[in-house]
């Protein structure tokens, strides 16, 4: 599958369900000296290791 | 060293963009010379615009649009029923027009047509003229002056010489043209025209008077007025009072390419729901754009788009789209609640919580944005 640029959408959604894992205590996969979960969240997402993605669908199923 | 014209229509024909922009991109590096580091940076550059230019996935366009097209609404002044348009044919503009052109009315209040004229007629005046006077529908009244004889019981037209020449009629075709229409011949002197009807009554004489009366002699039924006008590019272009887009068509020197009508529905009619849906736009960015107001086009392209998505010019609101939803939960929001939902009732609908309204009533976060991204756990790839 090719890798595409998430939307806008899709980044708030990740970044979002990611924050509320780090803050409930999930492990956090890079070194950083925030504190902040949506921050920690955010940076991991740039470098790419969250281990969540999205689902497109182009029709909707019934 | 600049690249060759092949090149250049070869590299933007595989460039992902959209026919228009591919074209407009060709027509200007048309005879111009630019190297290939200019050119690689040219292509660069639009498509980075393009790309720019594009909505995410998710977008709610249609709120968006709505809010575009309703704001500037709330600019335009409210009653300019009647302004005074092109050459002094009175044209209904603003609001008012804009609801018509929204509720796609089968009749605007003012049909109006834009007649352009082939080459070999569009420069020359007297053509021109001559068009304009086959175009115009022309009743007795203008012709000349009727009178009765009541103790003859005939009616007595005379015609006026001059207008006669004007619009190249001669007396023997105004008679003939009214005993084709009624049935009723004329004896002809001169400029006189003298009928009978049939039984020689008072009321008959007069019947007759009303038929005359409403007899086309020339021209098209339903266009009242035609102004000439010249263009700046000193072209004629004939604006009509009144709309008839099939009949004008037909007429030889008339430029079916570029004539039009601000009756959507006849546009339909004779050239298709594609036609409609780009008069559409047409009018609408017109109607804005004359009240000093600019839209983004791709909003009333998209109102443009539903109100013609299945083949049918509809309108927006109670009898087209708002009406027509596949949703109970939405039509009732919209109107008549009970009523919406009591004949759902009775016939066991299934609503799908699919649209916006139905997940707001219901309480379930709506499928636009961030709502309608669905997460899934990334596989961990090896080595990682």
């Amino acid at each position: 599958m090719i890798e595409t640029k998430f939307t806008r959408y899709e980044r708030a959604r990740i970044i979002g369900a990611r924050a509320l894992q780090i803050s409930m205590g999930a492990p956090v996969l890079i070194k950083v000296d925030r504190k902040e979960p949506i921050d920690i969240a955010m940076m991991e997402l740039e470098k790419g290791v969250i281990p969540i993605t999205v689902k497109r669908t182009l029709k909707e199923k019934n | 060293m600049s690249v060759d014209q092949e090149t250049i229509a070869e590299s933007i024909s595989a460039l992902p963009l959209p026919r228009k922009v591919m074209d407009n991109l060709t027509h200007e590096l048309k005879n111009v010379k630019v190297t290939k580091r200019q050119f690689d940076e040219i292509l660069k550059r639009t498509a980075a615009t393009y790309d720019y230019s594009r909505i995410e996935a998710g977008e709610a366009a249609g709120v968006v649009s709505a809010q575009s097209i309703g704001e500037p609404g709330t600019q335009m002044t409210m009653r300019t029923f009647h302004y005074a348009g092109v050459a002094e044919i009175n044209v209904t503009l603003g609001l008012p027009r804009l609801i018509e052109i929204v509720d796609a009315r089968k009749n605007p209040s003012t049909p109006m047509m834009t007649i352009f004229l082939e080459k070999d007629y569009a420069f020359d005046r007297d053509k021109a003229r001559e068009l304009a006077w086959k175009i115009e529908a022309t009743y007795i009244t203008v012709l000349g002056s009727m009178s009765t004889d009541i103790t003859e019981m005939k009616l007595i037209i005379e015609l006026n010489k001059k207008s006669l020449l004007q619009r190249n009629m001669t007396t023997k075709e105004v008679a003939d043209k009214i005993e084709e229409e009624l049935g009723v011949s004329s004896e002809i002197e001169e400029d006189v025209l003298i009928m009978r009807p049939e039984e020689s009554s008072y009321r008959q004489l007069l019947q007759l008077v009303k038929s005359v009366q409403s007899v086309i002699l020339k021209g098209i039924k339903g266009i009242k007025r035609v102004v000439i006008r010249k263009e700046e590019s000193g072209e004629y272009v004939l604006y009509t009072e009144g709309s008839a887009l099939k009949e004008v068509l037909a007429i030889d020197g008339v430029d079916a390419t570029r004539t039009r009508t601000n009756n959507i529905s006849e546009i339909f009619e004779v050239m298709g729901i594609e036609a409609a849906r780009a008069s559409l736009i047409h009018e609408a960015t017109e109607t804005l754009k004359e009240q000093g107001l600019t839209v983004d086009v791709r909003h009333i392209m998209l109102v443009a788009d539903i109100m013609t998505v299945d083949g049918d010019v509809k309108p927006i609101g109670r009898h087209g789209i708002s009406g027509e939803k596949a949703s109970v939960l939405a039509r009732a929001a919209f109107e008549v609640t009970v009523s919406h939902l009591l004949d759902s009732g009775l016939g066991g609908d299934v609503d799908e919580l699919r649209g916006v309204t139905e997940n707001v009533i219901v309480g379930q976060p709506i499928r636009l944005g961030t709502g309608n991204v669905k997460l899934i756990a990334k596989k961990p790839v090896k080595g990682e």
